[in-house]
């Protein structure tokens, strides 16, 4: 028998008389266990080391085309819908509650949604096939993954006419997928600076260079709230230190990062609220923020404090900033297993719809990319503070220079910005 | 050969019975097997595993020949010197001193209850379980608005005490954080601790009275030896999970300063992609330090039940 080269430790087993009850209760245990033995063994077997994959990766200076596959293909056209139920699998409270009996009314089927917590729970359940959806909302950056590992199948753009009529060109042709060969979009957002005006004004956040920077004013130390979301967090490191592409960041700028969020160890406090919640109910002055959290928050605040102090600022687009900044969207696909792939392409087509995003976008914060939900639009229908119009992202973001998205990180380099992450939260 | 036929009938009914006994423990052996060693390895077979290429994700290895050390060393070494080794001993602090204050707060309460509530022994025992009716996440949730800048706390000391500055509770206070622990499983350790006490005859403290000792001596040298495996058991109960707590100081702090080790386990099992390896890791050296708690537990029962058959 040989060895497999990882190997470095032979195992010893400790030689023992075994009597017949031994034997017996032995047994007895293998009984147990035994019927658990085909599928472990089929995970031994499964151990070949595949191929490092090939994925295409896009960002909005080279936009890529996802590949095809013959075993893979898009549904005909003009067939008729499935029998119901439609099975969603979405991120937990990513949704109008509100949408799914409208939704399920206009379609004619039962809609039951799944959720899942974060993304990596959902590749998890996806790739042991346990999960039986047929829609998912991948974030952009995951969908060259989801495209490799055959999660996802190709659309038929024919029973989407409403992607082209409705969608910003940049996001109907994304950069991640172009063609929307298997993602139509679903909202999109930017990582930025929330704060109060009351608590923070003379930070002067929006007459900055370098806006990221006041986090590290010692003024609001103790008043700072970052996501807790390591890659955000990280990211803000480095553009504050002036990379402009943290994907590409080296290992001494990592380290700087590191080193700058380690001086923050009794300044900061990282939690997923820090925006929606924290802003409104003063646990911060000052907090990381993606754009919807600041759209969200008006539901947070308590009676009697004005909500008009609240302000968000999204450094890549700030005048006089010069410091890059993360943009991104989240999209809706169509599961390869799907067994209702037509009445899935007819809740995506109702997605896109340009009243139902509306009537989404209501409950949810988040914007999706429709060409008529402009801020102006919006504002005037009062879905959001006037303050608030930098919260709003428009087609134009996306091509700005200073905007930054983030892609997928190998094992390797994830696992320099965890190390820098455990430093920054150790405290020391 | 009817001594032979005797002997055999009588150990078959032995044997019968035996295994008819054991057979009760049926049920808890497929319970362990299957929702404790099978899961257990399976935190091995991702502490010690390999990473998808395509997704980038830990994949378990299942078999221990080929198992992978290297993250587990690289997990140990940080332990013991690196950032890890902070995290673990902030831990450690953090649980120690809100294990000892549930002492310090709980035994008079579980002692009152047990031996001087009188007839309203239920009403006390009812106001001890009621925070049980309300879920944990709920009442630190609940701490969280009391505490806030603006909260109910505040206004108190302003209008109580005139106090127009008082700390920030939730800017990272390690106090808090300790508080919030005792506040949660203090009940889990007046329950067991309460059992014990009633448990103690009366007659055993009124011959040492009768004797001579003063109240004092009777209660440091009757009720609390009495009393002390009870003490044990609250505390193992409240410190094995408040080792594994992270909403807590989540909740109540989120700063670096107050992050305990399951805030470490959980930022890499839930927020990284291909780290999962480092949280198996740390779950499992976690939990071998827990159970060396656990194995001291058992063994000063076990000793105690010895003294008392003596």
């Amino acid at each position: 028998m040989t060895y497999h080269p990882r190997e470095n430790r032979s195992p010893t087993p400790r030689r023992r008389v075994y009597t017949r009850r031994d034997f017996v209760q032995r047994a007895a245990l293998l009984g147990i266990v035994l019927p658990a033995f085909p599928s472990l063994l089929a995970a031994c077997l499964q151990r070949e080391d595949g191929d490092a994959a090939d994925l295409a990766i896009g960002t909005p200076a080279s936009p890529v085309q996802q590949p095809l596959f013959d075993d893979n293909p898009a549904i005909e056209s003009d067939l008729p819908p499935e029998e119901g139920p439609l099975l969603l699998y979405n991120w937990e409270d990513y949704i109008n509650p509100e949408i799914i009996p409208l939704a399920s009314e206009a379609l004619g089927v039962e809609i039951r949604e799944t959720t899942f917590t974060n993304e990596e729970q959902a590749l998890a359940a996806l790739s042991s096939g346990e999960a039986q959806y047929d829609v998912w909302f991948p974030t952009s950056q995951r969908v060259a993954v989801a495209v490799a590992a055959q999660f996802i199948q190709p659309l038929n753009h024919d029973y989407l006419p409403n992607l082209g009529a409705n969608i910003w060109p940049q996001l109907a042709d994304p950069y991640y997928d172009q063609g929307s060969r298997y993602t139509v979009p679903y909202v999109t957002y930017t990582t930025g600076i929330g704060w109060r005006m009351d608590l923070a004004e003379s930070a002067d956040i929006e007459g900055q260079a370098n806006p990221w920077d006041v986090f590290w004013n010692p003024k609001y130390a103790g008043q700072i709230g970052m996501l807790d979301s390591f890659t955000d967090v990280i990211a803000l490191a480095l553009f504050r230190n002036g990379v402009t592409d943290p994907s590409v960041a080296t290992e001494a700028e990592l380290e700087a990062a590191g080193d700058a969020l380690v001086e923050l160890s009794d300044s900061v406090r990282y939690n997923i609220d820090v925006a929606y919640d924290g802003l409104p109910n003063a646990r911060y002055s000052i907090a990381h923020a993606w754009s919807g959290d600041l759209v969200n928050s008006a539901y947070y605040w308590p009676d009697g404090v004005d909500q008009g102090t609240i302000r968000y600022l999204w450094p890549a687009k700030a005048e006089g900033s010069t410091v890059h900044g993360p943009i991104s969207s989240d999209t809706m696909a169509v599961l390869k297993g799907s067994e209702r792939p037509v009445l899935a392409h007819m809740f995506l087509d109702y997605m896109l719809n340009a009243d139902n995003s509306l009537t989404n976008f209501g409950y949810l914060g988040y914007q999706p990319p429709q060409n008529n939900l402009t801020p102006d639009f919006l504002i005037g229908e009062e879905y959001l503070a006037e303050e608030l119009a930098p919260a709003l992202v428009v087609p134009e973001d996306f091509d700005l220079d200073t905007a930054w998205v983030q892609g997928p990180l190998d094992a390797e380099t994830e696992a320099l910005w965890a190390e820098q992450w455990t430093r920054a939260t150790s405290g020391g | 050969m009817p001594t032979n036929l005797a002997s055999g009938a009588e150990y078959d009914t032995v044997g019968q019975r035996r295994w008819v006994w054991s057979g009760f423990a049926l049920p808890g052996v497929i319970w362990l097997v299957l929702l404790f060693l099978v899961p257990f390895y399976a935190i091995f077979a991702v502490a010690m595993g390999q990473i998808d290429p395509l997704l980038q994700r830990p994949v378990p290895e299942w078999n221990p020949l080929y198992w992978d050390p290297t993250v587990f060393g690289e997990v140990l070494a940080d332990l013991f010197g690196g950032q890890l080794g902070v995290i673990a001993l902030r831990t450690i602090v953090f649980v120690f001193t809100a294990s000892a204050l549930c002492l310090l707060i709980g035994y008079p309460v579980a002692y009152f209850v047990s031996r001087k509530a009188g007839r309203w022994r239920w009403l006390w025992l009812l106001l001890i379980l009621a925070p049980f009716w309300i879920n944990y996440l709920m009442r630190m949730m609940a701490w969280v608005n009391l505490l806030s800048p603006d909260g109910q706390v505040n206004r108190w000391l302003e209008t109580l005490f005139g106090i127009t500055d008082p700390p920030s509770w939730l800017a990272g206070n390690p106090i808090v954080v300790v508080f919030g622990l005792v506040y949660g499983y203090i009940p889990f350790f007046i329950l067991p601790l309460f059992a014990a006490l009633d448990r103690i005859d009366d007659a055993t403290l009124e011959a040492a009275r009768d004797l001579g000792a003063s109240s004092f001596q009777t209660f440091w040298r009757v009720t609390w030896p009495l009393s002390r495996n009870g003490v044990l058991g609250g505390l193992v109960i409240i410190m094995l999970p408040m080792f594994g707590d992270y909403y807590t100081p989540n909740l109540l702090s989120g700063a670096p300063s107050t992050r305990m080790l399951g805030n470490t386990i959980d930022q890499f099992i839930n927020q990284t992609t291909s780290q999962g390896a480092v949280g198996a890791a740390l779950t499992i050296v976690l939990m071998i330090f827990v159970a060396g708690l656990m194995f001291y537990y058992l063994r000063a029962i076990n000793r105690a039940s010895e003294e008392a058959r003596r």
